[in-house]
């Protein structure tokens, strides 16, 4: 019986065909699909806090109304996935409570990026233009994925992204258009960012895991597919600017058709991600815990007054 | 046993114009259906007009499937609007660059040849 | 009689005078609320909730943003000079705002309080003699009446469901009587001027007045204590005289800003 779900549901994927949350799925198509969408919404909450403390700072009126949008898409991407996760886990009891302490207690990874410091107004700028660069090929790559309530949530993600991708470029081309000073800090914020973009899509082999969601459709292409297509539209357009990469073995091969950069510091990325040992990710950990467990009592309120409000 | 603390589910729907039927947009997590519909607000309609919302505890719908006055956003919000970068296309062309869309990109992501970069790309890394 | 723009509210210096310093205090409160809203990013009791009080941290940015656009048609500086260039005694608007966030109790407890001043306030402006300003309120006042009803859910909800979350309401409402006095004042802005000329309908007493018959309906529903007699602090924001929690949000607010005010950001 489980071996013929098996096969039409195998069939249908190969079909091309979306799987919706209420359908059969294999066990093991269930639990990648958390693994990759609890990762992706952890990482949309946990990618506010960097950009959030340039939120209070923001140099203009518009500037401050801007970053505050562009953050609070980020927690409404967050909710988005976290309920397409929630749905997922419900067979197994896993609830949103559980899904947010699994950041703090290290159950959950999130994106090394979000991991590292945002020093200066520069670096607030290069996180929505190149970070957020990366995220949208990283997106834009998984609105095919086989689960439909996860690529109809990207339809919408993609969607603001749009307003997200106009919003850093507007502050990089002010910045690098400005003084002296301000280029200064442009092209520091790129050297600073450099690695933990090329961290970003993940290890060049294709991992057990990976290779089973490839299996799935529930990705189409490959960290590797992807850096080089962040490379591709990235690069020319930071060398436009004037500034420079700080990578000297960064260039395009013409006969192998793709860029070659030097290897980042694998193992470095492994501490950041899997021991949470990047320089912010403990005090981002202890904000996330303080705005859930902290405020525990508040949830617990709004729920008991319901029945009250109800027995008026 | 006492009842677990747990926020309900809610499905929500909007309607665009009358002339459109009410649409899913999503669900989210909230204490109650009147507080459900105040979060659906911000967490679906940040940026679209819609003459309706609905929001619907979601045991209360019964799913049938092929296989088995405070809407008004007032000032100014081109802030969050890719509308209010049209300067972006500009600057770039100072730069000898273009601005990148949104559309570009998936289009180039889904693109079915790997690897190789985009025909007739006029800027080359070794010339730079 | 009607003021119908800049030009010819500037021909008359009493009336321009009492406008832009009515207006002074108008964008100065909701930027600096809207300020102490957007540090709620993040950090918000649960991620929907989180999403919804940004929306209101923009909606006050966003309407101090056109009050400081009226103000520079009236001849003061550009607006982001106005919001950022200004030392902490050149601002009008009340201590109740400037104040550190606290807890969710305090912070929502504090809105409350501030929406149903604004409300009264844009309420008393409606049919102002300055039109510029009469259309940008029947605006304002629709974004307004949202966060009022968004706000008192809260208060009423947690007042209601009693044990620590109606406590720390309470120990809210002590810490927050005293810091309230200054909301009522109108400053340096002459009230006999701004009542003789039509900028607004109605006084600060009529203000307060209207003030407390609407929290004590707000304190009844969520079955909270009244604290009584709102103290008088000696010290009036209006007048420029703030605390130094002012001083320490405007050195962040302005600290990218400081670094180069006449560079393009």
């Amino acid at each position: 019986m489980q071996e013929q779900d098996y096969c039409s549901f195998m069939e249908r994927i190969e079909r091309g065909e979306k799987i919706e949350a209420t359908e059969w799925m294999p066990d093991e198509y269930r639990k990648l699909l958390v693994k990759l969408i609890h990762m992706h919404a952890v990482s949309e909450i946990m990618g506010a806090y960097p950009e959030k403390e340039w939120v209070p700072k923001a140099p203009s009126l518009r500037r401050k109304l801007a970053i505050m949008a562009k953050v609070q898409d980020e927690m409404g991407h967050g909710q988005l996935l976290l309920r397409v996760a929630e749905d997922l886990c419900a067979p197994w009891g896993k609830t949103r409570e559980e899904l947010i302490s699994d950041i703090y207690r290290q159950r959950v990874k999130f994106h090394n990026v979000f991991h590292m410091e945002a020093r200066t107004w520069a670096d607030a700028g290069v996180i929505g233009w190149l970070v957020d660069g990366a995220a949208i090929i990283n997106q834009a790559a998984l609105l095919e994925t086989s689960y439909a309530p996860y690529a109809r949530v990207l339809k919408r993600i993609c969607a603001e992204e749009s307003f997200h991708m106009q919003h850093g470029e507007n502050i990089i081309l002010a910045l690098a258009m400005g003084t002296e000073a301000q280029r200064e800090m442009l092209q520091e914020a790129v050297n600073y960012w450099w690695e933990s973009l090329l961290f970003f899509f993940g290890p060049k082999e294709v991992t057990p895991a990976a290779e089973r969601m490839l299996h799935y459709r529930i990705r189409i292409k490959t960290n590797e597919e992807l850096r080089q297509k962040f490379l591709d539209k990235y690069v020319p357009r930071i060398w436009s600017l004037g500034l420079t990469v700080p990578d000297p073995q960064l260039r395009y091969d013409e006969t192998e058709k793709c860029w070659r950069y030097s290897e980042p510091d694998w193992e470095k990325f492994g501490r950041i991600v899997r021991d949470c040992m990047g320089p912010k990710s403990q005090e981002r950990m202890a904000l996330r815990r303080r705005a859930h467990e902290g405020q525990l009592w508040v949830r617990e309120a709004m729920i008991r007054s319901r029945a009250l409000m109800h027995a008026v | 046993m006492t009842e677990k603390m747990e926020y309900g589910v809610f499905e929500v729907f909007v309607q665009r114009t009358h002339l459109d039927h009410h649409v899913h947009v999503g669900n989210l997590l909230a204490p109650s259906a009147d507080v459900a519909a105040q979060m659906a607000r911000e967490n679906f309609l940040r940026r679209e007009k819609v003459v309706s919302l609905w929001v619907v505890p979601r045991d209360q719908i019964t799913a049938v499937s092929e296989h088995g006055e405070w809407l008004g956003r007032e000032l100014d919000r081109s802030y969050r609007e890719v509308s209010g970068y049209t300067e972006n296309g500009r600057l770039w062309r100072m730069f000898k660059e273009k601005a990148l869309t949104l559309e570009e990109i998936v289009a180039y992501v889904e693109r079915r040849s790997e690897g190789g970069r985009r025909n007739g790309h006029q800027r080359r890394p070794s010339g730079s | 009689m009607d003021i119908k723009d800049a030009h010819q509210a500037r021909e008359h210096p009493t009336y321009h005078q009492a406008l832009v310093r009515w207006i002074t205090q108008l964008a100065d409160d909701e930027l600096t609320l809207g300020h102490r809203d957007s540090e709620w990013l993040g950090l918000c009791p649960d991620i929907e909730g989180d999403v919804a009080f940004s929306s209101i941290a923009q909606d006050e940015v966003g309407h101090a943003a056109f009050y400081f656009e009226l103000l520079h048609e009236l001849g003061e500086p550009d607006p982001d000079r106005l919001a950022f260039a200004r030392k902490s005694h050149e601002r009008r608007n009340a201590k109740l705002v400037e104040q550190e966030n606290g807890d969710w109790a305090y912070s929502i407890l504090r809105h409350t309080l501030y929406d149903i001043f604004d409300g009264i306030r844009l309420e008393a402006m409606r049919q102002s003699s300055y039109l510029p300003l009469r259309h940008g309120v029947a605006k304002i006042q629709r974004e307004e009446a949202y966060h009022l009803l968004h706000m008192k859910t809260w208060v009423v909800r947690m007042g209601k469901a009693g044990g620590e979350a109606r406590q720390y309401l309470e120990e809210a409402a002590v810490r927050l009587w005293p810091q309230l006095d200054d909301l009522f004042s109108f400053g340096d802005a002459d009230e006999e001027t701004l009542l003789r000329f039509g900028i607004i309908a109605f006084g600060s007493a009529e203000c307060q007045k209207r003030w407390e018959e609407q929290v004590k309906v707000v304190f009844g529903q969520a079955g909270l204590l009244w604290p009584g007699e709102i103290p008088l602090s000696g010290r009036d924001g209006r007048l420029g005289q703030h605390d130094p929690a002012l001083a320490q949000l405007l050195k962040t607010m302005t600290e990218v800003y400081r670094l180069d005010p006449v560079a393009r950001w």
